[in-house]
């Protein structure tokens, strides 16, 4: 076989140059899934439903973790992995609530990836508590466009938009919305103060990604926070099957 | 700027196949970006004319961005459809509510190197 183009003849033909095309046809993000994989599996050797919060800044991830850990505290044992570009100051307000939590600073990275949650699903299990859990939370960086993306290796993606961002935000984003199975409409105190029609974006929401589970709420008056907190035990009830099925399948992200 | 991240995928990606082919220079790339891979062609481009340059490997190597469409799978009627831009309803039943599938590729499918 001819070494240069792979060809079976042997003679009579020649090369202009010594180039030759390689097959490849693999992922750029292979390198990413791979570890994703793995925290996969880590995951469920630790017995943890893995949830990725994926919002823009500011939208209200870290206060809605906050109430939640209140609610939940006794019932259900949840761990965080905060991720910032710079600080660790949600980590400190989620420590304060009593939780093990370690942050990843990604030093300018408008995302996380894989690999970073590898590391700091091991820092977590080196917390007090944080190798006996039946939830973990990972706090995205505020983004509503990169980190969608990257898989972590999550069993639950959860879209966040608050009321002050605007209704628009499912059409202009929609990569975020495809690939996560809950859509969470934040600040829901704030309606009578801005034109948020929530009809509208759920519409737009569920026209891109008609599977999405959509809810509204307020950490701040609490309103709305009943079916939040259901589905996180009916997720944490089901692990392992329920996840499974309610949950995507490996390689569903590009 | 997740593009930028992405070429370096790539360009690992590059140096391990020519190290692998014992090859010196990348001609062309050619890669698959589906429409609802998030990634933003343009950006992708950028990243990669200006990381491309600053290595003799893939110094002027020439990028083929190719865009496959995504299947649209229609909740009411199950028909499908080809589209690279997300259609509005079913030709079928009229139907809104679309289920896209895949079209999220980001595939490195060929390197001309020699
Ligand atoms: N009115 C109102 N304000 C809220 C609510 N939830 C959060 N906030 C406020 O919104 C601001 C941002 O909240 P965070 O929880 O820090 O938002 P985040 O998404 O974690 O922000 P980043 O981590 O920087 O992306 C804070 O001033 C919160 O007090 C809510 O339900 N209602
Ligand atoms: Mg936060
Ligand atoms: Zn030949
Ligand atoms: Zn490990
Ligand atoms: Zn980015
Ligand atoms: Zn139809």
């Amino acid at each position: 076989m001819c070494d240069s183009c792979g060809c079976d003849l042997t003679d009579n033909h020649s090369h202009k140059t010594d180039s030759r095309v390689i097959e490849v046809h693999q992922s750029l993000l292979a390198a990413n899934d791979a570890i994703a994989a793995e925290n996969r599996a880590h995951f469920e050797a630790m017995g943890v439903v893995a949830i990725n919060m994926i919002s823009s800044p500011g939208s209200g991830k870290t206060t809605l973790l906050e109430k939640t850990i209140e609610r939940l505290k006794g019932k259900i044992r949840i761990g965080v992995i905060e991720g910032d570009i710079e600080t660790d100051r949600d980590a400190q307000r989620i420590r304060a609530k009593g939780v093990p939590v370690v942050q990843m600073t990604t030093g300018g990275a408008c995302h996380l990836d894989a690999a970073q949650i590898h590391k700091g699903l091991h820092l977590l299990e080196k917390e007090p508590g944080g190798d006996q859990l039946d939830l973990l939370f990972i706090e995205n960086v505020g983004n509503l466009v990169c980190p969608a993306t990257f898989d972590l290796g999550e069993h639950q993606r959860v879209v966040l938009v608050s009321v002050p961002e605007g209704p628009d935000k499912p059409a202009k984003y929609p990569k975020a919305f495809i690939s996560s199975q809950i859509f969470v409409i934040t600040k829901t105190d704030l309606l009578p103060y801005f034109d948020f029609p929530v009809a509208e974006a759920k519409a737009d929401a569920l026209h891109l990604n008609p599977r999405l589970q959509v809810m509204a709420l307020s950490a701040t008056s609490g309103e709305g926070f009943e079916a939040w907190i259901e589905y996180l035990q009916e997720v944490t009830e089901n692990k392992g099957s329920g996840v499974q099925a309610g949950g995507r399948k490996e390689g569903t992200y590009p | 700027m997740h593009e930028m991240s992405l070429v370096q995928a790539l360009l690992a990606q590059l140096t391990t196949l020519a190290a692998e082919h014992d090859k010196k220079r990348v001609i062309t790339v050619t890669l698959d970006i589906g429409p609802l891979s998030g990634v933003v062609i343009d950006s992708f481009q950028f990243g990669f004319d200006i990381l491309s340059a600053e290595t003799s490997l893939t110094k002027g190597a020439k990028l083929i961005i190719i865009n496959p469409p995504a299947t649209y799978q229609c909740i009411r009627c199950g028909h499908r459809q080809s589209a690279a831009v997300r259609p509005d309803h079913c030709p079928e039943c009229n139907e809104t509510l679309l289920i896209p599938e895949g079209g999220d590729a980001i595939i490195l499918n060929q390197v001309e190197m020699e």
